[in-house]
């Protein structure tokens, strides 16, 4: 399975936002609530990401629960990609 | 009430996944009220194992995978032999969900249909079928969840398979004309393995909808369990939901 980077997966994250008339900060420790990112904008970017991929990555919600951050979304899609 | 529509109280009850949890405490229970019991999980405990040795001449228990239907079936017969033939049915062998629909692969969708759906009523045919063939009477206790009746994310294919469980239910009390009394009991979420997923706030959030204030334990589900298998009501092809009126 390739590997959808780190960047890009950042890239299709502001596509999600852009499309609901929001913008993604530039910043990883953003705060998801503020930015208003929410559980359902997180299952359109891990599909948006499975895409790309080719591939599905399923995955539990309770990992999902402790995200908090940008950085926090960016670092999960990328574990699960490589898990 | 004449003689032959009342189903007596059952005498050798089968629980699968009376192992831990709420099983557990089905078993405890029904062996404290001098029943006859006979147990199985994939993995026997501890537990099990000491309620094993404090009453050996009432307890069967095994390490059987309810997915296996030969090894379920061979369980029965063993406990048919050491215990005499089974009359009562408690299916609560379950395994839970915590995944968002979208993110829960078809493979995982399957399995939980599985163990939760299709293997309890492929355990129930055939406990029916020695039954029936012996012409004996009996009661089946459905384990099944709130789940079934509201919604609740990251549980979607748990769901399907409890409301699944409460609708067979009511076809059973229905099909068996009398004879053997199919009730569900649908508890509330209460503290286990299986609801160990849940983060402290969604529990926090159960129980402030909670009139009765509390989680629902193990021990307020085992008297209505009991109630189903032993007394003589003519509840039959009911959910009855202990919850404290959290989904109420
Ligand atoms: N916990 C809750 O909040 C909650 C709420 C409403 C309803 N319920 C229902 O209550 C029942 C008991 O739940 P619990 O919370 O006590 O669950 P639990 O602690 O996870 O226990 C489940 C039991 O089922 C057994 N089991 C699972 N898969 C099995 C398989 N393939 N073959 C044989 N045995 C199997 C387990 O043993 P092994 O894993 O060793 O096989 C264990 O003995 C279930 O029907 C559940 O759906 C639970």
């Amino acid at each position: 399975m390739g590997l959808v980077e780190r960047d890009k997966v950042r890239e299709l994250m502001g596509e999600v936002m852009k499309a609901q008339g929001r913008t993604l900060p530039s910043d990883d420790a953003a705060d998801l609530r503020e930015i208003g990112f929410r559980s359902l904008d997180f299952s359109e970017l891990a599909l948006r990401v499975e895409d790309e991929l080719g591939d599905e990555l399923n995955f539990d919600a309770p990992g999902l629960r402790r995200i908090t951050t940008v950085g926090d979304v960016l670092d999960f899609i990328e574990q699960l990609q490589t898990a | 009430m004449s003689d032959s529509t009342v189903v007596p109280p059952a005498s050798v009850v089968l629980v699968s996944g009376g192992s831990r949890g709420l099983g557990l405490a089905i078993v405890t229970d029904l062996l404290a009220s001098g029943l006859k019991v006979a147990a199985f999980a994939r993995t026997v405990t501890p537990e099990l194992t000491a309620l094993g040795e404090k009453y050996p001449e009432h307890l069967h228990y095994g390490s059987v995978d309810i997915n296996d239907p030969k090894a379920g079936q061979d369980f029965v017969k063993e406990v048919e032999a050491k215990l005499g033939p089974i009359d009562g049915l408690v299916n609560n062998a379950a395994v839970g969900q915590d995944s968002l629909h979208v993110h829960t692969s078809a493979d995982q969708v399957a399995a939980i249909i599985q163990t939760n759906l299709t293997s309890p009523l492929v355990l129930t045919r055939f406990v029916l079928r020695r039954m029936l063939a012996k012409g004996l009477k009996g009661r089946i206790v459905n384990v099944t969840s709130i789940c079934a009746q509201r919604g609740y994310p990251g549980l979607v294919a748990y769901s399907a398979t409890k409301g699944g469980m409460d609708s067979a239910t009511r076809s059973l009390a229905r099909e068996l004309g009398g004879r053997v009394l199919a009730n569900s009991v649908a508890p509330g979420f209460f503290a286990s393995e299986m609801s160990a997923v849940l983060g402290q706030t969604q529990l926090d959030q159960i129980v402030r909808r909670t009139p009765t204030g509390h989680l629902t334990e193990p021990d307020e589900v085992v008297p209505v369990v009991r109630m189903l298998l032993l007394d003589n009501t003519n509840i039959n092809g009911q959910v009855l939901v202990v919850d404290g009126a959290a989904s109420i």
